[in-house]
């Protein structure tokens, strides 16, 4: 598959600020690629670096091929869907649409045909002479979507565009816009610190923290083999449980210190004497009958949604467990809890990386 | 061209351009620092050969300068006493509410903002020659600058006033204020910057006013400093230099104030000239 | 919209702060109600707008009658005392039309008004941009220029007198260093040029006041909007037309108000540089009036000149409130 985007290289000072080190990363036509990071991890200056907004220090800016280190944003192809939209509030919907045509000199007849094409896509065939002033958030999205889209570009660059509506409508327009992604075989890169939204949406998920890729792949890859700690407490919700624990004699054994310390065997060599940190995720530990389980916990913090039973223990080393059985339980009591040896996280004390 | 060079240059280009638009109070003050004959000079020259620094007290004694400037600060002074007192008030009110009488306010006020000094004179100057008030000029001039001004005050403290929450006046009132006790207590202090600002504003205003004093002022030891340089400037004028003089001195006050003050006072402006 | 004052002391312990010695315990029944109206309640809004409105009714409303009165009767120096003068109908009116310079007069308020807005607006405008790009010190020295605006009438009148004079002015003299004029322009005795004398006087009091508001209406453009545009394809100079001007149409259309409204008012210049002439070729209809009622001393002519003037004026008012928004407190 062609390279849509190509960055290899990069960094980016604001003076004596480097804000992107070393950013390595391949985009192929037709992915949707998801940068994700706590603020300032750079996920937003890379953006804008590809939107030509900002200017990158050193290294290289390819875009279907081309070299696009000083190229001006306009000459660049890209579009955007900014984080509060950027609609132009002087003109209607359909001037908004068609304002990139009419300034390339497209001819007005042709220009209006475009825009309706487009609303006809995105729903907004109704408002093509209203205000953006007069429209929902909901509504103003998919103008801001429908002016890129009538572009025809090279990529679509989004830049948290769903954080400014309430949680109903975000998760409506995720999948939205996910669809209108497929549809069009466009190539996207998206912006969130929401991970379930890059979870949910993404071909190829990017994390980033401090200006650097921690990690990119695959979701899934992501979160059934994290790279490192951070990748690992990043992606996942309720985050991941970091205890620590100490590699038993024979290499197999896994001391693990929550409360009084309780041992797992693991499906896998590990060096001896060893103290790691363990990761477990709360969706892998679940309730055994009295005797089989690997912990017993104390459980301080009981939270119930209906469909789940969040359970925080009282230990020193606080754990959560999501539990969907519906088991009764109260905070005091004591429960047996287990875990597959496959779904045990090690990282290293030191470098965080995974063992 | 990097950001650095950028900025400088454009700073390059700011400060030519500034001392461009400042170029006549150069002006003003070498001329007055200029020798007669030097001042008649072609080419004028851009720097006083010899420097004639006594100027400023020739000017000042023959020209009673003390006294016209007493005036001009009676009166200024006399003006922003009235407008602040009255003012505060009437705009604090108009920025805590939003109805039909307070739009009706607002109108009327910006109205009466709009009219002329020299339109206005003629009825008053007849109403208070009837009523007898040209016995106590200074005053009839500070009562008529007060009704000049006050507009423009009222709507500038009036941002002032929106910008303060209108929670804390409530959480005062709460707390067992008084509406008055809540507006002296809370809301005037948070206040005070901007009125002050607002207050220094028609302070200038007001020590720079011309028609009111000329028209109501006939005698000479109560006119201000304005009427002062006006009447020094006859229409064959020639001593150029005591008049610059004059005009030096009279600005420094007003000069020094705005050095001191400019920023507050751009900030006073941007938010409540356009509302 | 005021708050319920709320007890939590017990009955007849108040907490009061420094409320201006009401002998509210002494007086009771209406009073009392009237009191603590006052000080607690909507008598207290009314209290702090009635007195300065009544002020401003009296100072300038009945002013404003008082003129239309005045326009239609036959006013001199005798009968200044009384209010009852002979009424004459729309005479003064005639007569002030007749006269060969009322028109005139009129046109040279037009170009003045015209020359001083168009002048304060564009130079203003390119100065505003120019320190919107932004850079360190840009908001200082901007606020630098503010000093024209905040200085006498009379003093930047006298100093342009200085500077416009004919033989040895420096004004001249840097004309004809660049070249741009032979012989020196006699600006304030010459009848072509003395309206521009004053014009130009008046464009350099004015000018920094528009740049600051136009400051302000450029900076209330969100940044992203011009991202948006720049990737949309457009360059400098569209979005400058397609973005910049078109947003800012409300604000323009305050300041050109605000200009005219203080155009008209401007009449210190014209005693400082021209006192009207030579031959009414720099009057003015405002300077006029003054001209009229103090110097003339036909007090009616100058009332009828007033109330002409103030009705265009009230009409610019207008339009200003209209391109103004008022916000509620925040």
């Amino acid at each position: 598959m062609t390279k849509q985007i190509e960055l290899s290289g990069v960094n980016k000072y604001y003076g004596a600020f480097h804000a992107l080190k070393n950013i390595e990363l391949s985009i192929e036509k037709g992915r949707f690629v998801a940068l994700v990071g706590p603020s300032g991890c750079g996920k937003s200056t890379l953006l804008r670096s590809l939107a030509g907004l900002e200017s990158i220090s050193t290294g290289d800016l390819k875009i279907a091929g081309e070299l696009m280190n000083n190229v001006p944003p306009r000459k660049r192809d890209i579009a955007m869907v900014f984080q509060s939209y950027a609609l132009y509030p002087h003109m209607t919907v359909e001037q908004n649409l068609t304002y990139s045509l009419r300034i390339r000199g497209v001819p007005k007849a042709q220009a209006r045909k475009a825009a309706e094409e487009v609303a006809a896509t995105t729903g907004l065939s109704q408002l093509l002479g209203r205000y953006p002033r007069e429209l929902s958030g909901g509504q103003r999205q998919r103008v801001a979507m429908s002016r890129a889209i009538i572009r025809d570009p090279k990529a679509f660059l989004f830049d948290e565009p769903l954080s400014n509506l309430d949680a109903a409508l975000r998760v409506h327009m995720r999948k939205e816009i996910r669809t209108l992604h497929d549809r069009l075989g466009a190539t996207s890169v998206y912006v969130t610190h929401d991970q379930i939204e890059a979870m949910t949406m993404a071909d190829h998920v990017v994390v980033m923290k401090d200006g650097v890729i921690e990690q990119q792949g695959a979701p899934l890859e992501l979160y059934d083999r994290p790279a490192n700690r951070f990748v690992a407490g990043f992606i996942g919700s309720p985050a991941m449980n970091f205890v620590p624990a100490m590699v038993g004699e024979d290499g197999r054994s896994l001391a693990v210190d929550v409360g009084e310390k309780q041992t797992i065997v693991l499906d896998r060599q590990l060096q001896p004497g060893r103290k790691v940190t363990a990761g477990l995720r709360p969706e892998h530990l679940h309730f055994v009958e009295p005797g089989q389980g690997v912990f017993r916990l104390p459980v301080g913090i009981v939270e119930s949604t209906g469909s789940a039973t969040y359970i925080t223990t009282s230990t020193a080393a606080e754990v959560t467990i999501v539990e969907t059985s519906r088991r009764q339980v109260r905070t005091g009591d004591i429960i047996d809890v287990s875990i597959r040896p496959a779904d045990v996280h090690v990282f290293d004390d030191q470098t965080g990386l995974r063992i | 061209m990097s950001d650095t060079n950028r900025n400088r240059l454009m700073l390059v280009i700011a400060l030519v351009m500034a001392a461009i638009y400042l170029f006549p109070l150069y002006w003003m003050f070498i001329t007055a620092l200029k020798s007669g004959s030097e001042m008649f000079a072609t080419p004028p020259s851009f720097w006083p050969s010899e420097p004639q620094w006594g100027t400023y007290a020739f000017v000042w004694e023959s020209r009673g300068m003390g006294r016209y400037l007493w005036n001009s600060l009676i009166i200024a002074f006399g003006s922003v006493t009235l407008i602040t007192v009255l003012g505060v008030g009437c705009a604090y009110v108009l920025a805590r509410y939003r109805n039909v009488w307070v739009d009706i306010g607002l109108f009327l006020i910006l109205m009466l903002q709009v009219l002329p000094a020299s339109l206005m004179i003629t009825p008053i100057f007849v109403g208070f020659s009837q009523l007898g008030m040209l016995n106590y000029p200074r005053l009839a001039v500070i009562i008529a600058i007060a009704a000049k001004s006050m507009p423009f005050f009222v709507v500038l403290v009036r941002a002032t006033f929106m910008a303060v929450p209108q929670e804390l006046e409530e959480a005062a009132l709460v707390d067992g204020n008084s509406r008055v006790g809540a507006f002296f207590n809370i809301v005037l202090p948070l206040a005070r910057n901007g009125i002050l600002v607002s207050a220094i504003l028609i302070f200038m205003q007001a020590f720079g006013e011309f028609v009111y004093s000329k028209s109501i002022i006939q005698a000479v030891e109560l006119q201000p400093a304005s009427v002062g340089l006006n009447s020094f400037m006859g229409p064959n004028t020639n001593e150029w230099n005591n008049i610059m003089a004059y005009a030096t001195i009279y600005v420094t006050p007003i000069l020094a104030l705005f050095v001191l003050l400019q920023r507050r006072i751009v900030s006073g402006l941007t938010s409540g000239a356009i509302k | 919209m005021a708050l319920r004052h709320h007890h939590f002391l017990p009955e007849g312990v108040v907490f009061r702060a420094n409320a201006p010695g009401s002998p509210v315990r002494s007086i009771g029944g209406p009073m009392k109600r009237l009191f603590s109206s006052i000080r607690d309640g909507n008598g207290f809004d009314i209290v702090l707008v009635a007195f300065p409105l009544g002020f401003l009714f009296l100072m300038a409303g009945l002013p404003l009658l008082y003129n239309i009165l005045m326009s239609f009767q036959e006013v001199d120096m005798f009968s200044l005392g009384t209010f009852l003068r002979p009424f004459v109908g729309f005479k003064n009116y005639q007569e002030l039309f007749a006269q060969p310079e009322t028109w005139p007069i009129l046109g040279n308020t037009a170009i003045f008004v015209i020359g001083s807005i168009a002048g304060q607006f564009l130079i203003g405008f390119g100065l505003a941009l120019f320190f919107w790009v932004n850079f360190p010190g840009a908001s200082w020295l901007r606020g630098l220029f503010l000093v024209s605006w905040v200085m006498p009438g009379l003093v930047v009148g006298a100093i342009w007198n200085w500077i416009l004079s004919g033989d040895f002015g420096v004004l001249n003299f840097m004309l004809k260093e660049t070249g741009i004029i032979s012989g020196n322009i006699f600006w304030r005795s010459d009848p072509n040029y003395s309206l521009y004398a004053v014009i130009i006087a008046n464009v350099w009091l004015g000018t920094a006041f528009n740049m600051i508001l136009l400051s302000v209406g450029l900076a209330s453009i969100p940044g992203d909007l011009y991202e948006a545009a720049e990737l949309d394809g457009a360059n400098a100079w569209q979005r400058f037309w397609t973005i910049t001007l078109p947003m800012m149409r409300s604000t323009i259309g305050a300041i050109v108000s605000l200009g005219l409204i203080f155009t008209l008012q401007q009449f210190d210049l014209f005693a400082a540089i021209t006192s009207g002439g030579p031959n009414n070729s720099s009057n003015v209809t405002q300077y006029w009036a003054w001209d009229l009622s103090f110097r003339q001393y036909d007090f009616a002519k100058g009332a009828t000149i007033s109330v002409i003037m103030i009705v265009f004026v009230m009409f610019a008012s207008v339009v200003y409130v209209r391109s103004t928004r008022h916000e509620v407190r925040g």
